[in-house]
């Protein structure tokens, strides 16, 4: 044990030692890394793959699948509506987002770059926002739901109560804050109105940023569990989250059909995040400094 | 003159939408929950005022304790993921081959959703042969199978491990924007002054990272505490034998919707918002020191 930490001991011995020992090590981290992150989702593929003489569980365990099938997608395919799941994410997600990100970018412009009585009133209630955690408005929030705006069991439920996100004003509103005021004066000499001036001159500016709002708020409603599980009754209407709980419920007696309805449902997301993965990774940092 | 005017109620206009949504969505539920906490509601008949009933109940009630204290357990998973995080980000920010696609690699569990990983996991821990005991057995760790997911004592530690599993990788991504910030010349000077690898990260990367560490805290721990899908997913909505992984939105919600008793379950709510609240007010002197 000694005499393998000693060469990291003094800063001299480590630079004699050949580059490629040193890359050695440290793939050896990402790897070992890697498959903690990856053997989960592998040994669920595996799973799905499976045929009936293939022992999912046992000892010593059995990964690799002896008789390969994709029998067990095409029976959860025509047990449940997947696609229909799989739209319903997609279309809640989508004007979520929309209109999201519509109102958080209208609400961040006054508060980055006008004056205006109450502004600090109604930038320290938005940031008090920030801390109500959204689990705590279920309760009246489901009252609403069935009582006021009865849209309780549509898909308008999961989208209301998500458009207001105090989170995306502040990011919005940091993006706003760097865009010249030049660039706004000489939009107003021009006469542009206000709403002009939001719309096609700072908007365009922020475009990675809205992007980072417009993703974040995605994931959060596409990956959403408890709200819509509350507010969705009639299965043609659930959202994959959803949809793959039921499943599971469904069969239970075989854990290759639920482990092969939870790799359809991984896939859209893993597209979607290897097609946008920059706007996935990279915009957190400007969050961090928000 | 109704130009002024105009431009005097421009920002509102601006600012209405979002303030009639946070009205409706967060202001009002709030007041709501409040006031619901001291009645007695099933959702069939109208709420009953019944004072500081409620919260009188809270006290006895054996469920609510422990569904308190397993959420302040759930805060260890902060710590957790703020030292795996770095140790991950501090690997990562080498300008190696590829690393590209191990950072990608590593967002993937923060990305998927509770539902799906939860259905690994189970299989992972499954008591019957899954692969974690399989392991467990071939090394000669354990004599006979763990049954981890209706043991009471393992629910919420494999919930924790499935919280910290799924979060690394967006923490990571936290951590390597800090690191990333650090100038390159404070490393040389520690190189000189002859630190070597682990202490460099020690007196440089550490420090430096303090702002990320804060923010990581902060954001890590508010969610911890107000953990629901891992217990739902993974002990399929029962909340595990004896309630053993039940936390504070769990027993909140299984009182709500479970078993209707919409007023006692918002006073639980009513708890939990003055605990995130005490957490806030405690993480913003944390800031303020950090900055002073």
């Amino acid at each position: 044990m000694s005499t393998v930490a000693e060469p990291m001991s003094t800063g001299r011995t480590r630079s004699v030692r050949p580059a490629w020992t040193r890359h050695l090590f440290w793939y050896g981290l990402l790897l070992l890394a890697s498959i903690v992150t990856v053997l989960p989702f592998l040994w669920l593929l595996m799973t799905a793959l499976k045929g009936p003489s293939d022992a999912v569980f046992g000892f010593p365990p059995q990964f690799l699948p002896r008789e390969p099938t994709l029998a067990n997608f095409a029976r959860v395919w025509d047990q449940l509506p997947i696609w229909r799941f799989f739209l319903n994410s997609l279309f809640v997600a989508a004007l979520t987002v929309t209109l999201n990100v519509l109102v958080s970018s209208l609400a961040a412009y006054p508060l980055a770059k006008m004056n205006f009585p109450g502004r600090e009133v109604i930038f320290y209630l938005l940031l008090a926002t920030l801390i109500v955690p959204a689990e705590l408005t279920f309760i009246p929030g489901y009252l609403l739901a069935v009582q006021v705006f009865q849209y309780y069991d549509t898909l308008w439920a999961l989208i209301f109560p998500s458009v207001f996100s105090a989170f995306n004003i502040f990011l919005l509103r940091q993006a706003y804050k760097t865009v010249p005021n030049d660039l706004i004066d000489a939009a107003r000499i021009d006469g542009a109105n206000e709403l002009r001036i939001w719309w096609s001159v700072l908007t365009p500016t922020i475009r990675p940023s809205l992007a980072t709002a417009a993703v974040f708020t995605a994931v959060t409603s596409w990956n959403a569990l408890l709200w819509p599980s509350l507010m969705l009754r009639t299965r043609e209407l659930y959202t994959l989250p959803v949809g793959l709980m039921a499943l599971r419920g469904m069969f239970t007696a075989d854990f290759r059909l639920i482990a092969a309805g939870a790799v359809m449902v991984i896939i859209p997301i893993l597209i979607a995040f290897i097609f946008a993965q920059r706007y996935f990774v990279a915009g957190l940092s400007g969050a961090v400094k928000g | 003159m109704s130009n002024t005017l105009r431009s005097r109620l421009t920002p509102y206009l601006f600012l209405l939408p979002a303030l009639l949504f946070m009205a409706t969505f967060t202001l009002y539920p709030l007041a709501s929950v409040g006031y619901l906490s001291f009645t007695e509601y099933n959702i069939l008949r109208p709420p009953q005022p019944v004072g500081l009933a409620n919260y009188q109940r809270l006290i006895g009630d054996g469920v609510f304790w422990l569904s308190l204290r397993n959420s302040f357990t759930y805060l260890l998973v902060t710590p957790v993921i703020i030292v795996s995080a770095i140790a991950l980000a501090i690997v990562v920010n080498r300008p190696l081959l590829g690393i590209g696609v191990f950072r990608a690699l590593y967002y993937i569990p923060v990305i998927t959703g509770a539902v799906a990983v939860g259905i690994a996991w189970q299989f992972l821990f499954d008591g019957s042969g899954g692969p974690i005991n399989g392991m467990l057995l071939s090394t000669g760790m354990i004599e006979k199978p763990i049954i981890f997911l209706t043991e009471p004592g393992w629910t919420l530690p494999i919930a924790m491990m499935m919280t910290t599993w799924m979060g690394v990788g967006y923490y990571m991504v936290v951590f390597l924007a800090g690191l990333q910030s650090i100038p390159e010349d404070l490393y040389d000077a520690a190189r000189i002054d002859g630190c070597n690898e682990f202490q460099k990260h020690w007196h440089v990367s550490v420090p430096g990272l303090r702002p990320s560490i804060v923010f990581v805290a902060v954001i890590s721990s508010l969610s911890a505490l107000k953990v629901f899908d891992e217990i739902y997913v993974l002990t399929n909505g029962t909340g595990g034998i004896l309630n053993s992984g039940s936390t504070m939105v769990f027993y909140l919600w299984k009182q709500a919707f479970r078993l209707q008793n919409v007023g006692y379950a918002s006073a639980i709510a009513m708890v939990l918002l003055v605990i995130t609240l005490t957490f806030s007010i405690i993480n913003v002197r944390m800031l303020e020191r950090g900055e002073g």
